[in-house]
C-alpha cells in the first residue's frame, strides 16, 4: 500500500511538468502562472503561421526518416547476423555497440566534428544523419536482440531443408516472423533521431532542425510558442508509443491465432 | 552450395561493424590523437605535447566545474536511483501494470529540450511553483533561488533521466525470481528487509550498473546545467563544448574530454570498491551445493 503511493508519487512527479506544458499551451495570455486567464488556440495558429519552424520541423522530418531507414536496414542484418554469430563475433558486437551508449553525447558529438574537420567534410544534413545513425544503430540493435532471443532459428533450417533457396526462406519465413520487430526499432531509431540535440549541434554546421530551433527560441525568450510546440512534440511522442503497442498488441493476437490454427 | 552459418553471420554483421568502426572507433581514436596536438591563433598544429592535459590539470576553473559536474552527477544519480528502486520493484514484483510502463515511456520519450522547458516554466520567479506559494500564503515574495540553482539543476536531471534508470532497474530486477523475496517473507523477514538482505545482494551488479549510466549521462549533461544552473551551471562538459564552439582550441577540448572519461572511469571503480567495502555488492559466485 505504502508502496503504491510511492509509486504514484513518483509518476506524478513525471508527469506534472508535462501537464502544466500542455495546459498552458492553451492559455489566453502570455503569462505563464495561475490564475488561468481562459483557453485559447492563439499559440497553435502562432506556431502554424511560423515558416522558420516549418522548415525546422521539415528538416527534422527528413533526416529522421533517413536515419530510421538506414539504421533499420543495418541494425536488421546485424540482429540476424547476432543469430549466427559465434562467441567472438558476438563480443565484437556487444563492445561496439554498449560504448556509445555508455557515453555522453557530448563525446561522441566533438568525435564526429573532429571526424568530419579531418575528412574535410562539409557540416549539412549529411552529416547529421551519419551522426544520428550512430546514435541510434546501438540503440536498435541492443532492443532488437533482446526481441530475437525468441526467435527459432530452427524454423529457417525447416525451410532449407524443405528446399526453400536463402532468399525464399528470408522473404517467407524469416521476414514475416521478425517483421513487427523491424517495424518497432524503425520507430524506435526515428524518435532517437526526431529528439536528437546535443550530437547535432556539433555536426548540424547551419542546418536547424526541429530541436535546434527550439533551442535557439528558448535561449531568446521564455515565450508561451514554446509550449505549443512541446505540446505538439508530446503529441507526436505518444503517437509513437501508440504506434509501437498497436503492433505488438496485433502480433500477439496474430501468434495466438496462429496457435490455435496448428 | 550452403554457406556455414558463421560465414553469413560475418558477412550479415559487417556493414554495421564497418559503420561503427567508420564512425564511432576512428572519431574517437582522432580524437585521442587530436588531445595531444597544439592550436595557435585558430589553427590546430599537429604535435606530440602533453601540455592540453597538464594546463587543464594545472587549471584552477578545470577542478571547480570538474567537482561541481561530479556533484552533480554523484547527488542526482543517487536519488534517482534510490526513486527508481521502488518503481521497479512494483512492475517486477507487485504489478506488471501496462498503464504505469507506459506512462514512464512516454516521459522517456518526451523531447529532452521541452522537459528543460518545463522544469524553467514550474521554478521561475513568475512561475507555477512560486505563484502557487505566494497565493497560498507561504511566502511573501516569489522565492528567486529556484530557478538558477544546483537544485533547479538537480531536479531537472532526476526528471529527465528518471525514466531511463527505471528501465535499467527493471532490466536487473526482473533477473532475480519471485521466490526468493517469498522465501525471505515466509522467514519473517519484512519487505525492506527483504529488498536489502536477498533482492539488493543479488541485483547488486545490475544496480550499480543503473547507477553508473545515470552518472555518466548526467554528469556529461552540460545543456542542464547551463539552461537552469546559473553561475553553478558551469560543468566539465560546457567547458569542452564551449572550447569546440567558441573557443576554438579542439586540442584542449579533446584532452579535457579525455580527462573526463578517467574521472568516470575512477569513480566507477571508486563506487564498485566502496560497495564491496561496505558488504552492499558482493562478488557472483558460481553456484554450488548446499553447506558450501
Amino acid at each position: 500500500m505504502i508502496l503504491r503511493i510511492v509509486v504514484w508519487s513518483i509518476l506524478a512527479f513525471l508527469l506534472m511538468p508535462l501537464v502544466i506544458i500542455v495546459l498552458f499551451s492553451f492559455h489566453a495570455s502570455p503569462s505563464l502562472s495561475f490564475p488561468f486567464a481562459g483557453f485559447s488556440l492563439r499559440w497553435y495558429a502562432d506556431v502554424l503561421g511560423n515558416a522558420q519552424l516549418g522548415s525546422a520541423l521539415v528538416k527534422s522530418l527528413t533526416v529522421a526518416g533517413f536515419t530510421a531507414v538506414i539504421t533499420l536496414v543495418l541494425g536488421a542484418a546485424a540482429s540476424l547476423a547476432w543469430l549466427r554469430l559465434g562467441r567472438g563475433g558476438r563480443t565484437l558486437l556487444e563492445v561496439l555497440c554498449l560504448t556509445p551508449i555508455a557515453l555522453p553525447g557530448l563525446f561522441v558529438g566533438v568525435s564526429l566534428l573532429v571526424l568530419f574537420a579531418q575528412a574535410r567534410v562539409q557540416l549539412s544534413t549529411v552529416t547529421i544523419v551519419i551522426s544520428h545513425v550512430v546514435l541510434a544503430l546501438p540503440i536498435l540493435i541492443v532492443a532488437m536482440r533482446a526481441r530475437l532471443a525468441l526467435f527459432d532459428p530452427s524454423l529457417e533450417e525447416a525451410s532449407r531443408d524443405l528446399g526453400a533457396s536463402q532468399i525464399q526462406t528470408f522473404g517467407r519465413v524469416t521476414l514475416p516472423l521478425i517483421a513487427p520487430t523491424l517495424i518497432a526499432s524503425a520507430i524506435l531509431a526515428f524518435a532517437v533521431s526526431f529528439d536528437e540535440f546535443v550530437v547535432t549541434s556539433f555536426v548540424a554546421g547551419t542546418e536547424t532542425t526541429l530541436p535546434m530551433y527550439i533551442w535557439s527560441m528558448m535561449r531568446r525568450t521564455v515565450t508561451p510558442l514554446i509550449n505549443a510546440i512541446s505540446t505538439l512534440a508530446l503529441l507526436f511522442s505518444v503517437a509513437i508509443l501508440f504506434i509501437a503497442w498497436l503492433i505488438g498488441h496485433l502480433r500477439r493476437r496474430s501468434a495466438v491465432a496462429g496457435r490455435t490454427v496448428s | 552450395m550452403k554457406a556455414p552459418r558463421s560465414s553469413m553471420g560475418s558477412l550479415l554483421a559487417a556493414p554495421a561493424v564497418l559503420y561503427m568502426v567508420v564512425f564511432f572507433v576512428v572519431p574517437s581514436l582522432i580524437l585521442f590523437v587530436y588531445s595531444f596536438w597544439t592550436a595557435a591563433s585558430y589553427k590546430i598544429v599537429p604535435d606530440f605535447v602533453f601540455s592540453n592535459y597538464l594546463n587543464s590539470l594545472m587549471s584552477p576553473l578545470f577542478w571547480t566545474v570538474t567537482i561541481n559536474a561530479i556533484l552533480i552527477g554523484l547527488v542526482t544519480a543517487s536519488i534517482t536511483l534510490v526513486l527508481a528502486i521502488p518503481v521497479g520493484y512494483y512492475l517486477v514484483y507487485v504489478s506488471r501494470s501496462q498503464v504505469i510502463l507506459y506512462l514512464i515511456l512516454i516521459t522517456w520519450f518526451s523531447s529532452y529540450l521541452v522537459r528543460i522547458y518545463a522544469w524553467r516554466t514550474l521554478l521561475g520567479t513568475s512561475g507555477v511553483l512560486n505563484t502557487i506559494l505566494l497565493q497560498a500564503g507561504i511566502v511573501d515574495s516569489p522565492v528567486g533561488v529556484f530557478l538558477f540553482s544546483r537544485f533547479a539543476v538537480a531536479i531537472t536531471l532526476i526528471h529527465i533521466y528518471l525514466p531511463f534508470c527505471i528501465l535499467l532497474v527493471v532490466s536487473s530486477l526482473s533477473e532475480i525470481k519471485k521466490d526468493l523475496v517469498d522465501a525471505a517473507r515466509d522467514l519473517g523477514a519484512s519487505p525492506l528487509g527483504a529488498f536489502f538482505r536477498v533482492i539488493a545482494p543479488n541485483a547488486a551488479n545490475g544496480l550499480v550498473g543503473a547507477f553508473m549510466l545515470t552518472f555518466v549521462m548526467v554528469a556529461g549533461d552540460y545543456v542542464t546545467p547551463q539552461m537552469l544552473g546559473g553561475s553553478s551551471g558551469q560543468t566539465t562538459g560546457l567547458l569542452i563544448a564551449d572550447q569546440f564552439r567558441k573557443t576554438g582550441n579542439w586540442p584542449l577540448g579533446a584532452a579535457q574530454a579525455f580527462l573526463m572519461f578517467l574521472v568516470s572511469t575512477a569513480i566507477y571503480f571508486a563506487v564498485m570498491g566502496l560497495g564491496r567495502a561496505t558488504g552492499l555488492i558482493v562478488k557472483r559466485r558460481p553456484a554450488k551445493k548446499a553447506g558450501a
